[in-house]
């Protein structure tokens, strides 16, 4: 491709400007294609998303638009609702990892060992996984409901309510509806993975520590648990991000009701901009949730990165 | 220390049958090898001592009592593994410590273990280490160190040196030798490295398709084999084997030419006998008693010198010490010592 300079009486000779100029584009150019579209797709519509936080856009009103500097975030900033949001959305977030978390583990580990018809039981475990969010909402709202679904009257005939009530509509147990349907929806994501990482724990080691005198639960500890736990650090950090941005479940089932009970920061952004349609103020609330999960994120990978570096 | 008997011993899964009516006592303090090809059931029958298989048929004793149905744990033995199966988690002193940690032994006692067994095995300086920084040989140590903190009743081996290089495993193999002549424990080392078993051993069980094919002194297994399982795996390069007919006091090949003298055996004139002769009895010779052969290869192996040789129409192999042979080719001439012939009948036992 590139041809040595040719020399005359022993006098370097420049080529001329524009060869050098299409030798130095060269590269630029072969990656242009793909640097245009991934700059058209990502970045043009962040930008765009992020600008909108300092503007006033409201659909219905032709005469919004106009750049209103940090007015949203002073206006959030006093917001109630946002802040009951807030606090919902760790509720969620928490009760939600942490029961997948726990109910996927035990799942895995039941999986991991033999017995007859594992192959088929694999299957029909992972099944949630492949039902779309929208129709577990609307399923596990139905189940709920006592005028259709069996839930309520269970729990009536269990004791556990003293009349088969709809739980999405009882302001103090609301967010349990989509707790109990997320974690359902989201156990397979951890049961895979663990159960993924179980296998490939080599089971000499098992047979070494029984019999090193260790019991089930010593070998649990000694050696499922620090197999595990690179897998459970990765798994638990990626399903809190997507659980604290994951709405679909909630805005079908409850929509943030009953008073804003229900309400996470991922729908009080959906009801904000497209039943408010007020697209500045959801573009605010939209930015402070994304700095608040990168600083997470961050918090975990440096968290990772010290507890690594430790050995 | 203890002793262990196995009695009639059998191993099945479903229908397919490993280990057939398993005999063997294993005196306290002996170093016993199980020897054998892979699939004749040694490690299994090694997994069932230590309690990882369940006994389909039969009983295990150790110290006298009936083991069968306890678990790994409460046998008070100690295993390596091929694999080492090091914690990978812990360091060298966490792996050879683990088990007197879990039976709650006082922390004076746990470091006065440790550092007993580190000392014997040279393991002092990698103490804070973790299994991944360790080379293969240093694994193998510590898998060997974890199983002696314990003062087990017994050690069980299961090919521990299959994963060294040769040279790592000569040594290992006569640091196991140096540990047991110190510790004198009752040891069960299983191996299919016919070295190993010869050197280690204080007795050698030779398996075959799960049955027990001969139990001795790895002398008696290389002097005087069973059965032409035990001629043919033990010794290497291994035995040749010839087809001959026993006549008028003599072993003939099927064309009829005469190979030795026979041994002093009872069989009827005109049996069909197998002889065994090991290349290292093989003899070149040039008087007129020998049977002559074709050179087909020679190989060099530094100590001595193997040579290749086509006796009428059967490949027959002699391991001689003499560099002469090295310049040997096309026909020569070969004679079977009589003291040094073994004979087999058609079921492949020995008669002499």
């Amino acid at each position: 491709m590139m041809i040595a300079a040719g020399t005359t009486k022993g006098l370097p000779v420049r080529k001329p400007w524009l060869t050098r100029l299409a030798d130095a584009s060269e590269p630029y150019l072969y990656s242009a294609p793909s640097l245009i579209l991934i700059v058209a797709v990502m970045l043009v519509p962040l930008v765009i998303g992020i600008s909108y936080a300092f503007r006033d856009i409201q659909l219905l009103n032709p005469f919004s638009g106009g750049f209103i500097g940090i007015e949203h975030f002073r206006a959030l900033s006093q917001d109630a609702a946002f802040y009951g949001a807030l606090k919902n959305t760790l509720w969620w977030t928490g009760a939600s990892v942490l029961l997948q978390f726990f109910f996927g583990l035990i799942l895995a580990l039941l999986l991991d060992k033999p017995f007859w018809g594992r192959g088929l039981v694999q299957a029909l475990v992972f099944l949630p996984w492949a039902v779309p969010s929208f129709l577990a909402g609307l399923n596990w709202a139905w189940l709920f409901n006592p005028v259709i679904g069996p839930i309520p009257h269970w729990l009536f005939g269990l004791g556990v309510m003293s009349q088969p009530g709809n739980i999405l509509s009882d302001p103090q147990y609301a967010m349990w509806g989509p707790i109990v349907a997320n974690v359902w929806w989201g156990i397979p994501f951890f049961a895979i993975t663990l159960l993924a990482a179980l296998q490939a724990i080599p089971r000499d080691l098992y047979e070494a520590a029984s019999i090193d005198g260790a019991n089930w639960f010593q070998r649990f500890c000694s050696i499922t648990l620090p197999f595990l736990a690179p897998t459970i650090a990765i798994t638990v950090l990626l399903r809190t991000v997507w659980i604290s941005n994951f709405a679909d479940l909630i805005v079908v089932m409850t929509g943030g009701g009953p008073a804003d009970r229900t309400q996470i920061v991922a729908s009080y952004i959906f009801t904000q901009a497209f039943k408010a349609l007020d697209f500045g103020y959801a573009s605010a609330i939209a930015l402070v949730l994304l700095v608040l999960l990168l600083a997470y994120s961050m918090f975990i990978i440096l968290l990772r990165q010290t507890l690594l570096n430790k050995d | 220390m203890a002793s262990i008997e196995i009695e009639k011993l059998e191993k099945s899964y479903g229908h397919v049958s490993v280990l057939h009516g398993i005999d063997l006592d294993i005196r306290d303090g002996e170093f016993v090898v199980l020897v054998g090809p892979s699939g004749c059931g040694k490690s299994t029958l090694l997994r069932m001592i230590a309690g990882l298989e369940d006994v389909s048929r039969g009983e295990i004793r150790i110290a006298g009592n009936r083991v069968n149905d306890l678990h790994p744990k409460d046998r008070d033995i100690a295993m390596v593994f091929q694999s080492y199966a090091l914690y990978p988690h812990m360091n060298v002193a966490g792996n050879m410590s683990y088990s007197l940690r879990l039976r709650k032994a006082t922390k004076e006692k746990i470091g006065a273990a440790v550092a007993g067994a580190a000392a014997k095995l040279g393991l002092e300086p990698l103490l804070e280490r973790r299994p991944k920084a360790l080379s293969g040989g240093q694994r193998q140590r510590v898998a060997m160190g974890r199983a002696i903190v314990r003062q087990p009743k017994a050690f069980l081996f299961d090919e521990p040196l299959s994963n060294l290089d040769a040279r790592l495993r000569e040594q290992m193999r006569a640091e196991i030798k140096k540990m047991h002549a110190d510790l004198k424990a009752t040891s069960i080392y299983v191996t299919h490295d016919q070295i190993e078993a010869m050197t280690l051993a204080d007795r050698i069980v030779a398996m075959h398709g799960g049955v027990v094919q001969q139990v001795g002194s790895p002398l008696e297994l290389y002097d005087r084999p069973a059965n032409l399982f035990v001629a043919g795996f033990i010794g290497s390069p291994g035995m040749n084997f010839l087809d001959v007919t026993y006549r008028g006091g003599a072993l003939r090949l099927k064309d009829g030419s005469r190979v030795a003298d026979s041994p002093p055996v009872a069989v009827q004139e005109g049996s069909d006998l197998t002889l065994g002769i090991r290349p290292e009895h093989l003899t070149i010779t040039t008087d007129s008693g020998g049977i002559s052969a074709e050179v087909e290869l020679v190989e060099p192996t530094g100590f001595g010198i193997i040579v290749h040789l086509t006796l009428h129409g059967m490949p027959v192999k002699v391991f001689t010490l003499d560099r002469q042979a090295l310049a040997t080719g096309g026909e020569i001439k070969v004679s079977f010592p009589v003291q040094h012939i073994h004979l087999f009948n058609n079921e492949g036992s020995r008669i002499g």
